[in-house]
């Protein structure tokens, strides 16, 4: 785990330096073929677990979800549901139960932010691209 | 391996260029490029994250095109951030209805026969995204599948060794991960008839050492079931009388006893473990447009609970008429079978693609999944759709 990431500081320390040059090679060289194959673009220096996460939307409610939710698992699980108000009700009396911090006079309207934002019409959500990550 | 691949992108080794000792093995990376000897394109090999912690992401189904799924590619499922046991102070602990309970280290698993087998593991959850209504979890759509070889030692070996007894009928089951706060442990047990007879504690996948994400250092291996049998980092196999208790056993991972209505959900009572995978096919490889006339080939995978595929069948008319898809001779039991079809559109427009599956009991994959409150085992008939150019 150390040595990978002091060969992502040393990556990204190279491409720091060598980017200006980098560049005008590849605009001196055109190569389809090439360019064809090229890896796909996901943020490489991030570390393995840790791709862009998503972050809960603005509301009255956010602080007490990025605490009540966010000790245990990021956000994205949170984002890409589409559920309706009974299934979010009974997410977070399960959560609540397992531990997370939502004190019994705030579940309504923590479900009601929920709803709002991730009710059944929420269903634009993908996935990001990660870089191949499982050794 | 992925550092090396890592490596070699252009811009990586480009870089490592300028900076002194790290120099050479980057340019000679650049100068002869790592091979992929899986056939997955380096602009195919990424996955899609579904949760940054704990950590779940799926493979797009365009790098699902090999009969073996490269580890650096696999699908990974966590329940939570686990511990990954270091190897010094892990060990396996077998007891319970045995005459020699005793723990195991690694090097005394691996002193035991060897076994090597080639197979589909599927998170119970693939496809949850695709029910009507919505359901609740990780919204996985169609790759959190991989096929792999796994080598280890078979279960059946081990407790041999142990003295099992006879009134032994279900394994328990118990990895190092701990669960946050006051959720439940992922304690799990499978039908002790169904292990004995295929399970393996893999300590290799692929032939490299299992990864940490995986399950490093012990994985159980149970062919043609889903993943939750799986257990990651095992630390404890406990012969017991009956099943085991606890939420990942009789609220999670039931499925209906037989369909209901979609959206209305079933009692704990109306439902039975997970157990079998069900037949299922998915095209993997398909052009987004086509010109009309010209032959096009579009591939894919199937596989089932049942030790292998007999057929797959893909319609061009909604599911109408269908025609056989060819098989890759290719195949393990309970690994998947490729297969390919080839067709030439005859009129410009776009061209829908239906897959399904037939498994050698003669099971068919049905053009609707069974609906459930949790979302398992999502099977229904895989459509591609293909625009058609003039």
């Amino acid at each position: 785990m150390r040595s990978r990431a002091a060969f992502a500081l040393v990556t990204l320390l190279g491409l720091a330096l060598a980017l200006p040059g980098a560049l005008s090679a590849a605009s001196k060289k055109k190569k389809p073929a090439a360019a064809k194959e090229a890896p796909v673009n996901f943020d490489r220096f991030l570390p393995v677990f840790g791709t862009r996460l998503a972050e809960l939307p603005p509301g009255g409610m956010k602080g007490l979800a990025d605490g009540a939710c966010l000790t245990c698992h990021s956000a994205d699980i949170v984002v890409q549901q589409h559920l309706t108000e009974k299934q979010w009700a009974a997410t977070v009396t399960k959560m609540a139960g397992w531990g997370a911090a939502v004190p019994d006079d705030k579940k309504s309207e923590l479900v009601a932010y929920l709803v709002k934002n991730f009710g059944p019409e929420n269903t634009g959500w993908h996935p990001v691209a990660t870089r191949p990550m499982g050794r | 391996m992925d550092r090396r691949r890592f490596l070699s992108a252009a811009a990586a080794a480009a870089a490592l260029a300028r900076v002194g000792g790290v120099a050479s093995a980057a340019q000679a990376a650049a100068k002869k490029p790592t091979p992929v000897p899986d056939g997955v394109p380096p602009s195919r090999r990424r996955l899609l994250q579904l949760n940054g912690y704990a950590a779940n992401a799926e493979t797009p189904l365009d790098a699902l095109t090999s009969y073996i799924t490269p580890n650096d590619l696999f699908f990974v499922r966590s329940h939570w951030v686990p511990q990954y046991p270091t190897l010094k102070s892990w060990s396996l602990v077998v007891d319970g209805e045995v005459e020699k309970p005793r723990e195991w280290k690694l090097a005394d698993l691996k002193a035991l026969p060897r076994t090597t087998v080639t197979c589909v593991l599927q998170c119970a959850g693939n496809g949850r995204a695709l029910h009507r209504p919505a359901v609740p979890g990780v919204q996985w759509r169609y790759g959190a599948v991989g096929n792999a070889r796994w080598t280890g030692v078979r279960v059946k070996e081990l407790l041999a060794r142990s003295g099992l007894k006879p009134g032994a009928k279900h394994l328990h089951t118990f990895g190092s991960d701990k669960p946050p706060e006051k959720v439940p442990p992922f304690n799990r047990s499978l039908e002790l008839e169904k292990v004995l007879e295929d399970g393996v504690l893999a300590f290799e996948m692929n032939g490299e050492t299992l990864p940490a994400p995986h399950g490093a250092p012990l994985r159980l291996i149970v062919p043609g079931w889903c993943g939750d049998h799986w257990m990651k980092w095992v630390t404890r196999l406990s012969p017991q009388p009956e099943p085991q208790k606890g939420f990942y056993m009789d609220t999670a991972y039931r499925y209906p006893d037989k369909p209901g209505e979609p959206g209305v959900a079933f009692k704990p009572d109306e439902m039975h473990p997970v157990t079998e995978l069900f037949v299922k096919s998915c095209f993997t490889d398909v052009p987004a447009s086509v010109k009309v006339g010209a032959p096009v080939t579009v591939r894919g995978f199937a596989f089932s609970g049942a030790p292998d595929i007999s057929r797959v069948e893909v319609s061009e008319d909604q599911g109408q008429s269908w025609k056989d898809a060819v098989l890759d001779p290719q195949h393990d039991p309970w690994a998947w079978r490729l297969f390919s079809y080839r067709f030439q559109p005859a009129t410009p427009g776009s061209v829908m693609l239906l897959a399904r599956a037939t498994d050698s009991r003669g099971a068919v994959q049905p053009k609707e999944a069974v609906w459930n409150q949790s979302g398992y085992l999502f099977n229904s008939w895989h459509a591609a759709e293909i625009a058609v150019t003039a």
